[in-house]
């Protein structure tokens, strides 16, 4: 219960404190747009209301007004909350095969087909 | 009462599906017994009492009969007769008994229009889908029955999820089913066919208007969906790529690639190994689609009823059918008889076998996408999300060469065509398209390097599709619904780039500019209604010429108690006015978001579009 009491006024405090900067608020949402919110039912941070979303909408414009680009903020939030917050999974030894399984899966498709048809 | 009823009559429809699967041997090995006698008094038996278990489901949901658990979880006697009634599908146990009612009209239907065709294919076919039947009704009736008593019986429902209280997705999931549904006749009547040797022309005519039959509802099922997600979620997007999305959009690539490959082995006899693979393929997405959605496997925003132990039945059972089929595949593969044609590139049935090749690439991208972060988080326990951006970026390069394929393809004659056909008219709706998406991307004011080629390739398909109406050579239906997907990836990709958001957050009385409107929070207002309160914002959007007003309503639902919020949107041929609002903590403050969405109707109009070639195309044939 507290700790909710404390989430609260932090929010209501810092998103007072939001007002005031408008700005930048282009890049936040193109950035909150790919990010997943960690509470909700398969919604984005941009598109949810709720504490979660708004605090780190909130934090990305710090993030933001601090100067980093959007490969720090992404790596931030990585490290802090996994790869799970981001919708674009980077391509590493783990998601390799989600990457080009498809694209093998074509390249098989176009070879079967080519064997098929005959040119002339 | 009822509850006996609902119980007493699918006990009656398991022994008449037992009974259908013993006897179906046994009739096969007679010759000359005709499937219309006692088989299809069992089957109508069996329809009969799944309507009447049904019937006694939605009564049970109208007289608000709580001593149906069914009803005390998902109903409540304030909710309107409508989602009363919607509310027996808007559930696990409900909507499963849809399914069932579904798959065994089918069946019936099935048994009565296919009367010309040979006897062991018909009686094939009823044995495969009993067994589906068959795996539903112990599904039902022993993990999800919708007819479990309650005593002492309760006063009052829990009432049905608000978000779910909605005239869209109150039709949505029958619809939706009738598509998942007649993939079943197509996965058993494949079989059937495979096993008593008649993959052939009849087949393919036979099994055409079931593939279109599935194909249209899913169409329209998932259009629904969309709508409703629209103005529904508060996004103002129309696709998320979010999982229970995927789901539904997985057996619709399988669809349609089954849909041009049946017209081939229709019109030539010839890949009929393809079409089998995707009969059976088609039905394994959707039951797994419904497995997937049921489960609670996926993190969506759609999974409302779930319950991870029923998934493992669903699983078990999809398991076994997709064996089943395989070894069915292999040991009867022979039988195909393959005439050997050639398939010359400049030809339909090339120009098929690549509208193939990119349906079951759209397919697996989004299958891999949505299935490997589950696998994954099995095997590594690591968990990653994979959303729009993945989809987008693996997709929409290979739009590009597949909308210029679509263009050209349908022109081709069968067997084989010439090449120099190809260029003179083409060319010149080519260089018009480049000149057209040009001008256009300059005047938006984006350096959209990559959209680019794909504007210039819809373009082309789109000019193509319309000259194409004056074409005598291909059919009508076939150029509404190519016409149809044109304007809808036009649509798409027109309202992409020049969709406009403003989101702020504002008092009553505020007033905000966003580009040349005035956007003024007019006043805020209380209604009460039957099951639920709701605040009722003005907006009033001013431009230089004309104004309009906006009315969203935040509603709070006592049964069970939530919030939603109703976005207003003013649609005209050109844009959506769309705008949402949101409580926020402070006091006195809403988060208000506006949206312009240019030719968002075109994307459902297009949509309606291809599904009606569809409709066309049956009511033509039987006509």
């Amino acid at each position: 219960m507290k700790i909710k009491i404390l989430i609260f006024i932090i929010i209501w405090l810092v998103s007072f404190f939001n007002f005031s900067y408008a700005d930048n608020s282009e890049k936040v949402d193109q950035i909150s747009k790919n990010l997943r919110c960690l509470i909700c039912q398969g919604q984005s941070v941009y598109d949810s209301q709720s504490d979660f979303a708004l605090s780190m909408k909130i934090l990305i414009q710090n993030k933001i007004d601090e100067g980093q680009n959007d490969e720090q903020i992404y790596d931030f939030l990585k490290s802090k909350y996994g790869e799970w917050i981001v919708y674009d999974p980077e391509i590493n030894k783990n998601t390799v095969l989600l990457w080009v399984l498809p694209l093998i899966l074509f390249v098989f498709g176009s070879i079967l087909i080519l064997r098929k048809v005959s040119i002339k | 009462m009822l509850n006996q009823i609902g119980n007493y009559s699918l006990y009656i429809a398991l022994i008449s599906s037992i009974l259908i699967i013993i006897q179906s041997p046994i009739l096969l090995s007679r010759n000359n017994i005709n499937v219309s006698g006692r088989i299809f008094s069992l089957i109508s038996i069996q329809s009969l009492m799944i309507i009447i278990s049904f019937i006694a489901l939605i009564i049970a949901f109208i007289v608000s009969d709580f001593s149906n658990e069914t009803v005390y979880n998902n109903s409540h006697t304030s909710k309107p007769l409508f989602y009363k009634i919607s509310g027996t599908w808007g559930n696990h146990e409900g909507s499963l008994l849809l399914w069932l009612l579904v798959l065994s009209i089918f069946l019936l239907i099935f048994t009565i229009t296919s009367k010309n065709l040979s006897n062991k294919y018909r009686i094939l076919t009823l044995f495969f889908q009993e067994i589906i039947i068959l795996g539903f009704l112990l599904f039902i009736l022993f993990t999800s029955n919708p007819f479990m008593s309650l005593f002492p019986i309760p006063n009052e429902g829990t009432g049905l999820n608000p978000i779910l209280q909605d005239p869209a997705l109150a039709i949505h999931p029958p619809i939706l089913y009738l598509g998942y549904v007649g993939a079943s006749i197509i996965f058993s009547s494949s079989l059937a066919a495979l096993i008593s040797g008649s993959v052939n022309k009849t087949w393919a005519k036979h099994i055409k208007n079931w593939v279109l039959v599935s194909w249209i509802f899913l169409s329209i099922g998932i259009l629904l969906g969309s709508i409703w997600a629209y103005y529904e979620l508060g996004w103002g997007g129309f696709w998320f790529w979010d999982p229970v999305e995927n789901v539904s959009l997985m057996p619709w690539f399988c669809l349609t690639a089954l849909f041009h490959t049946v017209l081939t082995l229709e019109k030539r006899e010839m890949f009929q190994s393809w079409a089998v693979i995707l009969s059976i393929t088609t039905f394994s997405l959707s039951m797994s689609g419904t497995f997937l959605v049921r489960s609670g496997i996926l993190n969506s925003i759609h999974t409302f009823a779930n319950d991870p132990s029923r998934g493992v039945f669903i699983l078990c059972f999809l398991f076994i059918l997709i064996t089943l089929s395989i070894f069915i595949y292999f040991f009867y593969q022979n039988k195909i008889k393959n005439n050997f044609s050639k398939t010359y590139i400049v030809s339909k049935e090339a120009a098929v076998l690549i509208n193939n090749l990119f349906m079951m690439f759209f397919l697996s991208v989004v299958l891999i996408g949505t299935v490997y972060p589950i696998f994954l988080e099995v095997l590594n326990n690591d968990k990653i999300s994979v959303g729009p951006p993945f989809y987008h970026k693996l997709i929409v390069p290979f739009m590009i060469p597949f909308l210029i394929f679509m263009a050209i393809g349908p022109n081709l004659n069968w067997i084989k065509d010439k090449i120099n056909k190809i260029n003179l008219q083409q060319l010149l709706f080519f260089i018009l398209s480049i000149i057209i998406s040009f001008i256009f991307l300059k005047r938006v004011g984006i350096s959209y390097l990559l959209s680019l080629p794909l504007f210039i390739a819809s373009f082309f398909l789109f000019f193509i599709t319309i000259k194409d109406f004056s074409v005598k050579k291909t059919n009508l239906s076939q150029k509404i619904s190519h016409f149809g997907f044109s304007l809808f990836i036009l649509s798409v990709l027109i309202n992409g780039v020049l969709a406009k958001e403003y989101s702020s957050n504002m008092k009553v009385g505020d007033e905000r500019k966003f580009l040349n409107k005035t956007i003024k929070f007019e006043s805020l207002k209380i209604n009460e209604n039957k099951n639920y309160q709701s605040l009722e914002a003005n907006f009033k959007i001013t431009d230089k010429n004309n104004s309009i007003n906006l009315k969203p309503e935040v509603r709070v639902y006592d049964q069970p108690q939530t919030i939603t919020s109703e976005a207003d949107i003013k649609s005209t041929l050109y844009s959506d006015n769309f705008l949402v609002f949101n409580i926020l903590k402070n006091d006195g403050f809403y988060n208000v978001r506006y949206q312009i969405k240019p030719f968002m109707i075109w994307i459902w109009i297009s949509i309606i579009l291809i599904s009606f070639g569809g409709i066309l195309s049956i009511v033509k044939k039987n006509g």
